[in-house]
C-alpha cells in the first residue's frame, strides 16, 4: 500500500499483441445486482423495542430505594396496599411484609418514589397510622377507608439509609410552627394524645404524647401549642387540666364551669399568665418544662415565698383530717395539712396521730389592711429566721396559740387545723431545735365535750355505788318481808273473810229474791185483770169521787146559802 | 405430508390472491396486473417473511409492557389501584369467579402468545422448507388469521369500561399505558399474520422449489 501510495505512477501492465481468454471472466450484468436490502418494516419492531427500552429505563429510573421498615407487629398492613405517606402524599408503598429471623420482629419492605428518595435519612421516623375515635373526635379518618398506612416525619440528616425501626406511637409534630413544652402531673387523668389545649377557650394546641417520668414518680405530657399562640407561653404561664366539670357551691350560688363540650367529655388543659406574675416574662423557650394543676384555681394561686413546716401531735382520731386540709387562724387560711401519719413516743410507749401541716405566713400578712401589710410584709421580709422563731415562740408560749382539731362539715366530718389563742391553756415549752418543730394542741371541740362526759362519767364512778346498792337490797328485802306479810293478810281474808261474806251474800241475796217475789205477789194480787181487788180499788175510787163530789157540792152551797147552816136548808119551792 | 404436489409457481404460473384466477405471467420478475380483476400479480408476496418476523418481533417486544403495565387504574373514593392484566386475571380468581378469570386469562394472555408463537412457529418451518404437517400448518395460520379480528375485545372492554365508569367522586377508571400496548400487540399479530404468505408452506414440498425471501 506504502509503495503504491508514495510513488504517484500508475503502472499499467503493457497491452499484449494477443488477445486472452477473457470467457472465463463474468460478464457485468445490466442491472445493479439486487442486494439484501432490509424492509422498512422493521421500524416496527425496532420502533416498539425503543419505546418498550424508554418505558423499562423511565420505570428503573424513576424506582426509588427500597427500604425495610422493622416493626413489632403489621397490624392492617398489607403488601401492595399500604402506603408510606408524607405529609399526605404517598411517597412509598410496602412491597412485602415479612417476620424477622427470629420470628420477633416485622420487616415492611417498602418501595420509595424516586422523588422521595431523599427524605430516607437515618433520622427519619416511620409509624403506623390507625384511625382513631376518642370522644374529642376522629382521627385519622381517611385510614378507615384506606386502612392503616405508615407515617412519615422527615429527617435532618443528610446520611441516607434503608433500615429503620417504627416507632411505636406517632412522634411530636415538630414540622409545623409552633412550640413543644412538657407538663408535669402526677397522674395522666382523662388526658391522651389529641387531648387540646385551650388558651381563652380557643383550641391552640394539643396533647402529642406522654410518658412516664424516668424516676416513674410523675408524668410527663409533651404537649404542641401552634404558632402564633405560642407565644403566649411565657416563664410564668400556669397551665391547668379543664378535664370535667367545675362545681363550685359557694355563697354566690352554684358556679358550673367547662372549657367546651369536647373537654367536658374527653378532657383539655387551659393556660393563663396569673394576675401577679411579672409582666413582660419572656416566652418560654421550647421543651420548657411545667406543672400541671388540677384546677384553674390552683394553678392561678400566688405561690407562697414563705413555707415552714410544724408536727402537731394530736390525743384524738384524726379521722376526716386528709392532705390537703386548711389550717387556719381565726377562720383565715393559712396553710394546709400536708401529711397525716402516726408517730409512736418511746418514753410513753403510746402510738399518736401525727399531723404534718405546711404554714405560709405571707398569707396572713396579706390579709392585712395595705399600710400595715407593707410594714409586716417589709418587716417580715427583713426577719431572720431566729426572729421569725422569736416572734412565734412568744405567740405560743406566752400568748397561749394552740392547735385544735375542728370539724368543717357535719355532714362529712371532715376536719381541719384551727389555731386559736388559749389564754387558759397550760403554758408549753416548745423544743425549737427539732425539725418539724412541735407545736402544742388543745383537744378539739368534739373532743373537749368527749373530756366532760368523761368527768361526768368518772364522777359517776366515783360515786359509793355499791353501798347504795347494798342498802337499796336490804330495803328491797324488807320491803319483800312487808310484802310477803301482806300476801299472807290478803290470804287470810281470802280464805277466811271471804266464804262469811260469800255466806253472807247468799242469804242477802235470797231474801231480795224473797223479797222480790212478795213483791211480785203483791203486784199480781192487786194489779191482775182477773183478780178482784182492782174492782173493789175502782169502786172505792167511785165512792170516794162521788164523795168528793157531794162535798163539793155541798162546799158550793154553803158558800152561797151560808144561812143555811144557822137556818137550815129551806124547802124545796114548788 | 410426504406426497409431493405442483404449486402454480413452480409450473411458471401464477395465481390471483384476489380472485384466485390463474394466468401466465408477463415477465419472469414483473408477473403483471391480473386480467380479471386487476389485481397485482406476484408469484409470492415480496419479502413475506422477512416482514413477518419484523411484525412478530415487534408485537412480542410490545407483548411485554402490554402485561407489565396497568391496563386500568381504578380510583375509589380517593384510592388509586392499578390494575394489569394478570393482576386483574388474580383479583378474579380469588374473588371467586374462576370462569371470568379464565375467559380473561385466555383471551387477553393465551391467544395473544398463541398467535405470536405460532407465527414464529409458521415462520421458523418455512424458512427451514420443511415439508412436514404442512395441512396443519396451515389450519393454524387459518386460526390464527381468524383469531385476529376477536382479539381487540380486550381492548373494547377497557374503553367501554373508562367511559362507562365515571362517577367521579366515587369511583372512576382511568386507561393506563398497558391497553395502548395491548392494542398494538393485536395489531401488530394481526398485520403479521397478514403479512404471512400461506402459499410459502407449501413451497417446500413443489419440486424445484424455488428460494423464497
Amino acid at each position: 500500500m506504502r509503495g503504491s501510495s508514495g510513488t504517484q505512477t500508475l503502472r499499467v501492465p503493457p497491452i499484449m499483441a494477443e488477445e486472452p481468454d477473457l470467457s472465463s471472466v463474468p460478464e457485468a450484468a445490466v442491472t445493479r445486482k439486487k442486494r439484501l436490502r432490509i424492509s422498512i418494516v422493521w421500524i416496527i419492531p425496532v420502533l416498539a423495542a425503543l419505546v418498550a427500552i424508554g418505558i423499562a429505563i423511565q420505570r428503573i429510573r424513576s424506582e426509588g430505594p427500597n427500604i425495610t421498615i422493622v416493626m413489632k407487629g403489621a397490624e392492617g398492613i398489607e403488601a401492595g396496599k399500604t402506603f408510606i405517606r408524607y405529609k399526605d402524599v404517598r411517597i412509598g408503598l410496602v412491597s412485602a411484609v415479612e417476620l424477622s429471623e427470629d420470628y420477633s420482629k416485622v420487616l415492611v419492605k417498602a418501595k420509595i418514589a424516586k422523588y422521595a428518595a431523599g427524605l430516607m435519612v437515618t433520622d427519619a421516623k416511620f409509624w403506623v397510622v390507625e384511625p382513631r375515635i376518642s370522644l374529642s373526635g376522629i382521627s385519622g379518618l381517611s385510614t378507615l377507608l384506606s386502612g392503616n398506612y405508615i407515617g412519615f416525619q422527615a429527617g435532618k440528616s443528610s446520611e441516607t439509609q434503608t433500615l429503620f425501626f417504627a416507632l411505636d406511637e406517632a412522634p411530636v409534630i415538630t414540622d409545623e410552627p409552633g412550640r413543644q413544652f412538657v407538663l408535669k402531673t402526677p397522674t395522666l387523668g382523662s388526658l391522651g394524645v389529641g387531648t387540646p389545649i385551650y388558651y381563652r377557650r380557643l383550641n391552640v394546641g394539643q396533647v402529642t404524647t406522654y410518658a412516664l417520668a424516668p424516676d416513674g414518680q410523675s408524668v410527663d405530657v409533651t404537649i404542641f401549642i401552634h404558632a402564633p399562640y405560642d407565644k403566649y407561653v411565657t416563664t410564668e404561664t400556669r397551665f391547668w387540666n379543664v378535664s370535667g366539670v367545675n362545681i363550685t357551691l359557694n355563697s354566690e350560688g352554684v358556679q358550673v364551669r367547662t372549657e367546651s363540650i369536647a373537654a367536658l367529655l374527653a378532657g383539655g388543659i387551659a393556660f393563663d399568665v396569673p394576675e401577679f406574675a411579672k409582666a413582660g416574662a419572656g416566652a418560654a423557650p421550647a421543651k420548657a418544662q411545667f406543672t400541671l394543676y388540677r384546677y384553674r384555681a390552683i394553678a392561678m394561686k400566688e405561690p407562697d415565698p414563705f413555707e415552714r413546716r410544724y408536727v402537731l401531735y394530736f390525743n384524738e382520731s384524726v379521722r376526716g383530717l386528709s392532705t390537703g386540709a386548711p389550717v387556719t387562724l381565726f377562720g383565715l387560711q393559712v396553710g394546709e395539712v400536708t401529711d397525716v401519719g402516726l408517730d409512736f413516743d418511746r418514753k410513753t410507749q403510746v402510738f399518736r396521730p401525727r399531723v404534718i401541716v405546711t404554714l405560709y405566713p405571707e398569707r396572713l400578712v396579706a390579709e392585712l389592711p395595705t399600710g400595715q401589710r407593707i410594714r409586716a410584709g417589709k418587716s417580715m421580709a427583713d426577719m431572720s429566721g431566729d426572729e421569725r422563731m422569736g416572734l412565734l415562740r412568744r405567740i405560743v408560749e406566752q400568748q397561749g396559740l394552740r392547735a385544735q382539731l375542728r370539724t368543717g362539715s357535719l355532714l362529712t366530718g371532715e376536719l381541719y387545723v384551727a389555731f386559736e389563742y388559749f389564754p387558759d391553756a397550760a403554758k408549753v415549752q416548745i423544743d425549737w431545735t427539732k425539725d418539724p418543730v412541735e407545736l402544742p394542741v388543745v383537744p378539739g371541740s368534739l373532743a373537749s365535750i368527749e373530756a366532760k362526759l368523761g368527768s361526768i362519767l368518772t364522777k359517776i364512778d366515783k360515786m359509793p355505788l355499791d353501798a347504795i346498792g347494798r342498802d337499796v337490797r336490804a330495803a328491797l328485802a324488807s320491803l319483800d318481808t312487808t310484802l310477803k306479810d301482806a300476801s299472807t293478810l290478803v290470804n287470810r281474808v281470802d280464805t277466811q273473810w271471804v266464804p262469811e261474806g260469800t255466806k253472807t251474800l247468799e242469804d242477802l241475796r235470797r231474801a231480795i229474791n224473797d223479797a222480790n217475789r212478795v213483791v211480785q205477789n203483791a203486784d199480781a194480787t192487786l194489779f191482775s185483770k182477773d183478780s178482784p181487788a182492782p174492782q173493789d180499788l175502782r169502786d172505792t175510787l167511785q165512792e170516794v169521787t162521788r164523795a168528793a163530789r157531794s162535798i163539793r157540792v155541798l162546799v158550793d152551797y154553803l158558800e152561797r146559802h151560808p144561812d143555811v147552816l144557822i137556818r137550815g136548808k129551806p124547802a124545796e119551792k114548788q | 405430508m410426504k406426497d409431493e404436489a405442483v404449486t402454480a409457481a413452480s409450473l411458471g404460473l401464477v395465481s390471483c390472491e384476489a380472485c384466485q384466477l390463474l394466468s401466465r405471467p408477463a415477465n419472469r420478475h414483473e408477473p403483471g396486473y391480473c386480467r380479471r380483476c386487476g389485481e397485482k400479480l406476484e408469484f409470492r408476496r415480496e419479502k413475506s417473511i422477512g416482514n413477518t418476523w419484523a411484525l412478530v418481533i415487534a408485537a412480542t417486544i410490545c407483548y411485554i409492557p402490554a402485561n407489565a403495565l396497568p391496563i386500568f387504574t381504578t380510583t375509589t373514593l380517593g384510592e388509586e389501584e392499578p390494575d394489569t392484566i394478570l393482576s386483574g386475571v388474580a383479583f378474579l380468581y380469588t374473588s371467586g369467579s374462576w370462569p371470568l378469570a379464565l375467559i380473561v386469562l385466555i383471551a387477553s394472555v393465551m391467544i395473544p402468545l398463541g398467535k405470536l408463537a405460532a407465527l414464529a412457529y409458521l415462520l421458523i418451518t418455512v424458512q427451514r422448507g420443511s415439508i412436514a404437517n404442512n395441512r396443519e400448518r396451515t389450519q393454524l395460520y387459518r386460526i390464527v388469521e381468524f383469531i385476529g379480528r376477536w382479539s381487540m375485545l380486550d381492548v373494547f372492554v377497557a374503553a367501554f369500561t373508562v367511559a362507562l365508569v365515571q362517577l367521579q367522586p366515587l369511583t372512576s377508571v382511568a386507561p393506563g399505558a398497558g391497553v395502548l400496548f395491548f392494542a398494538a400487540v393485536v395489531v401488530l399479530t394481526m398485520l403479521a399474520a397478514e403479512a404471512f404468505d400461506a402459499r410459502l408452506i407449501w413451497d417446500a414440498n413443489a419440486p424445484g422449489s424455488a428460494d423464497h425471501g
